[in-house]
């Protein structure tokens, strides 16, 4: 089996065995199938604005996610926390925009998007000292830290963050300096998605060609096998996984709400940090890949909308779909590597 | 009288490995039969035939007289026999008395917990066997003694001919020991056979009725126990005595003859693992040009050793003072010295991603790593396709050839070699300790240290002091200049007048304390 193969023939296998499930779910239900996912399509890709304003948008905070999700997974750090570190970035970022009393867009910016880096970071750097200094698993700690994070960012939003006229629980708008500017003329594409590819492709080069992505594989692949052959420990690289992998969480928050929404709000993600997992996954933690399967679950939930408009399927469907695709990437992944001779166990 | 168990001509392989060849076994009523032998002499594979947990590839089982083919050690257990393992199977959360219950199913009636009968019953075999157990306690909580105990009982609460012991006393404190012994004793009064594996000769001979020693599979000795002495023993587990000299061909740069600053020194060094000393008050000087054997029954502390000696263990007590530059061929290669998914390149990567020669910028020179894993691989003689194979996909002794070669590019100043030959064929392992001694006459090359910058010309280049850790005899004898036994994280010294096999065996057996070191 060609290994570089490998995974693109996991990937679209676990597709095809979504769409063919899906498909039998939705004769059972007594749609069309064949009407049901043009109307998905057409929602997904069918104009140039559907494509660039709703599918590449809702791909970025997925992208984001996605690449944090797997970058942590790539180290063997088990981050399920994507989603707390997510509502940190966006609190931080709000909170600078709002209270920074400067205006001009080359110095908020760059103070919002640090701010929202360094909040996810800390949320993420709670579990991993909990992991590195007492064992504590981080599935646990990082899935309670979840739940902080959203009740926090309701307290906020009806407290001390509320907008002055207090009757929504909402922030202020925040400021026109501190939004992300458009990528394309006429379409809602922002400035954050593009910032998504760059960071794919920065942790791509890291991964594969220098001597710390190596070390942060080596400790994924085995955390002993770093320490008796590689000679370093595997602590250290366990933080960076964290750090990183929380900063860019936080971002994607941040970003989501400075480049599409401008406020922050009480059920800001409908579960990102969580799909995340399954985005990361479907592109077996490659970041390049990330980029593809996040656009392939911002098609499915901006073709969701579509779907229910069109062919009056309820957009739950989608939800259910991506819950197939996880469940087909988990089934596949195992066979194909029976299938390839390896059949271990880890 | 019939036999409680027999073996005939049993054969059992795994693999290209023959654990157990051709080998006759005879266990009677009511005696105590210790089963002797080095590591990987056969002696667990023998008591798990017997239990019905192995199937030999060729031979039979007898128990109580009858030919059987067991299938499984319930089958086993159906006809008597019962076996204590190395490592307890009991159930951490349950008590004694849910355990003994959970084994001996269907010889109590209840509902998820155990019958009050069943629990007379119970206590009433305790007090016949004399066996103090705790049984309302979770086995959790209890001391290892206390669970072996159970253990026990639990082996032997329905009608049992044949007990198997794996080495059950290697656990426990002296004390214990005889409190085990005696208990073991009343059992076999009451008729039933008793296998005994262990590795301790005195407490064997202090027990046993009659003993066997296995070699290499083979058993080689079935005697009675008073016939035979602690060093005879010693001498059938470990082969024929020898008595030369453990090198035939005196090295040219003797230890401390050219070079008497050593390269690497331990004072004292005290290691504890999770409560437990693993390495007591170790004290050793590593000289350049020299290979200092150190033999031991595996377990010992051995690998604490090495993790202190490569660096990535802090002594607890004493001080190390060691070389930046070393190599480690750590013991277990499959999890510790390679990464199956990694390719070949990949795993020569773990001894070049510090250094300065293989970076460009930011980047990591994989151009320059595949070079170095390539000329590894012709030096080594690594059969592979290419650097880019899987080092998963590769046999064991192509991929000991790779951990190998990496740990000489790396051994600059020293390197600890555990076990270096294990599973390897007869080709291979003459070629690793063809390197081995060679690499103590001459420097290597090594990897590259720098490509741009050049240190200034160095004082004359002195060769790496070599720690040559083995369970092999033959391997220390052949390759060592000084050699030392490892026992209970003790290094003993042995002078090189007792260079011979029966001398370094009963060391490492503990049958004798301390030698006479000088």
């Amino acid at each position: 089996m060609n290994r570089s193969l490998t995974p693109v023939l996991t990937a679209t296998t676990a597709l095809l065995a979504t769409l063919a499930v899906a498909a039998a779910l939705l004769a059972l239900g007594g749609h069309s199938p064949g009407a049901v996912f043009s109307a998905l399509l057409r929602g997904a890709f069918g104009t140039w604005d559907r494509f660039f304003s709703f599918t590449l948008v809702r791909a970025t905070p997925l992208l984001l996610t996605g690449l944090a999700v797997a970058l942590a997974f790539k180290a063997r750090v088990w981050n399920i926390g994507a989603e707390g570190q997510l509502h940190a970035g966006a609190l931080a970022g709000v909170a600078v925009a709002i209270l920074l009393p400067v205006h001009s867009p080359l110095l908020v910016l760059p103070a919002t998007l640090a701010a929202a880096a360094a909040a996810g970071a800390l949320w993420a750097a709670v579990p991993a000292a909990m992991k590195t200094r007492m064992g504590v698993g981080e599935v646990i700690t990082t899935l309670l830290m979840n739940f902080v994070a959203v009740f926090l960012a309701q307290f906020l939003v009806q407290g001390p963050l509320q907008e002055p006229r207090g009757v929504f629980n909402q922030t202020d708008e925040i400021p026109l300096a501190a939004r992300l500017p458009a990528l394309l003329p006429d379409t809602r594409l922002h400035l954050g998605f593009l910032l998504g590819i760059v960071i794919a492709v920065a942790l791509w080069l890291y991964l594969t060609r220098t001597p710390g992505g190596f070390r942060l594989r080596a400790v994924g692949a085995s955390p002993r096998a770093a320490e008796v052959s590689g000679r370093f420990p595997a602590t250290p690289v366990v933080w960076l996984a964290f750090l990183t992998s929380g900063a860019i969480a936080g971002l994607a928050g941040w970003i989501q709400v400075a480049g599409v929404t401008h406020r922050m709000y009480e059920g800001l993600s409908p579960g990102w940090g969580y799909t995340a997992i399954a985005v990361a996954l479907l592109a077996r933690l490659n970041p390049l890949a990330v980029v593809v399967t996040a656009i392939v679950f911002g098609a499915l939930s901006a073709g969701g909308g579509a779907m229910q408009r069109e062919a009056g399927v309820p957009e739950v469907w989608v939800r259910g779909i991506e819950a197939l695709v996880i469940l087909a990437v988990l089934t596949v992944d195992r066979s194909w590597q029976v299938l390839a001779g390896g059949g271990s166990r880890d | 009288m019939t036999a409680a168990a027999r073996l005939r001509g049993v054969t059992r392989r795994f693999g290209a490995v023959t654990a157990l060849s051709e080998v006759d076994f005879e266990l009677a009523p009511g005696e105590i039969h210790g089963l002797l032998g080095e590591n990987g002499a056969g002696k667990t594979t023998l008591a798990r035939i017997l239990a019905g947990l192995l199937a030999p590839d060729a031979g039979g089982v007898e128990i109580g007289g009858r030919s059987v083919a067991l299938r499984s050690a319930r089958e086993a257990r159906a006809l008597g026999v019962a076996m204590v393992h190395q490592h307890f199977s009991l159930v951490p959360r349950f008590t004694g008395l849910e355990n003994i219950a959970l084994f001996n199913r269907g010889a109590w009636t209840g509902r998820g917990t155990a019958a009050p009968d069943y629990r007379a019953l119970v206590e009433a075999r305790a007090g016949e066997l004399k066996l103090e157990v705790e049984l309302d306690a979770p086995v959790a909580g209890l001391g290892v003694g206390e669970r072996q105990r159970i253990e026990v009982l639990k082996a032997l609460m329905s009608e049992t001919g044949v007990l198997l012991l794996d080495e059950p006393t290697a656990v426990l404190a002296p004390r214990e020991v005889e409190g085990l012994f005696a208990v073991l004793r009343r059992v076999a009064e009451a008729g039933t056979g008793i296998v005994l594996v262990a590795h301790k000769l005195d407490e064997v001979l202090a027990v046993a009725d009659r003993v066997t020693v296995l070699r290499r599979g083979r058993r080689v000795l079935t005697e009675e126990a008073g016939k035979v002495t602690a060093a005879g023993l010693a001498e059938a587990m470990v082969g024929e005595p020898v008595g030369r000299p453990g090198r035939d061909h005196p090295p040219e740069s003797g230890p401390g003859r050219l070079e008497p600053e050593p390269v690497a020194t331990l004072e004292g060094v005290t290691v504890r693992t999770s409560g437990t000393l693993s390495l007591r008050d170790i004290t050793l000087a590593v000289r350049p040009g020299e290979i200092l054997g150190i033999a031991g029954v595996d377990g010992n502390g051995q690998r604490t050793l090495a993790a202190v000696l490569a660096g990535i263990r802090t002594p607890d007590e004493g001080t190390a003072t060691l070389p930046r530059k070393v190599g480690w061929i750590p013991q277990d290669r499959g999890e510790e010295g390679l990464v199956n998914d990694f390719t070949i390149i990949e795993n020569v990567a773990f001894a070049l991603h510090g250094k300065a020669g293989y970076r460009r910028g930011p980047w990591f020179d994989w151009a320059g790593v595949e070079e170095t894993a390539g000329s590894l691989m012709r030096e080594m003689d690594v059969r592979a396709e290419s650097p880019d194979t899987t080092a998963g996909t590769l046999s064991g002794g192509n991929q000991q050839r790779v951990v190998a070669g990496r740990e000489f590019l790396r051994s600059g100043e020293m390197l600890v070699a555990e076990s270096p030959t294990r599973g390897l064929d007869v080709k291979a392992t003459v070629a690793v300790r063809a390197r081995i001694a060679g690499l103590a006459t001459t420097p290597s090359a090594g990897a590259r240290e720098h490509q741009t910058t050049r240190r200034p010309p160095a004082a004359p280049k002195r060769p790496p002091g070599i720690v040559l850790i083995s369970a092999d005899l033959d391997e220390i004898l052949e390759l060592s200049h000084r050699i030392a036994v490892m026992v209970r994280g003790r290094l003993i010294p042995v002078p090189p007048d007792r260079h011979t096999r029966t001398a370094i065996g009963e060391l490492m057996l503990g049958a004798r304390q301390g030698g006479d070191p000088r």
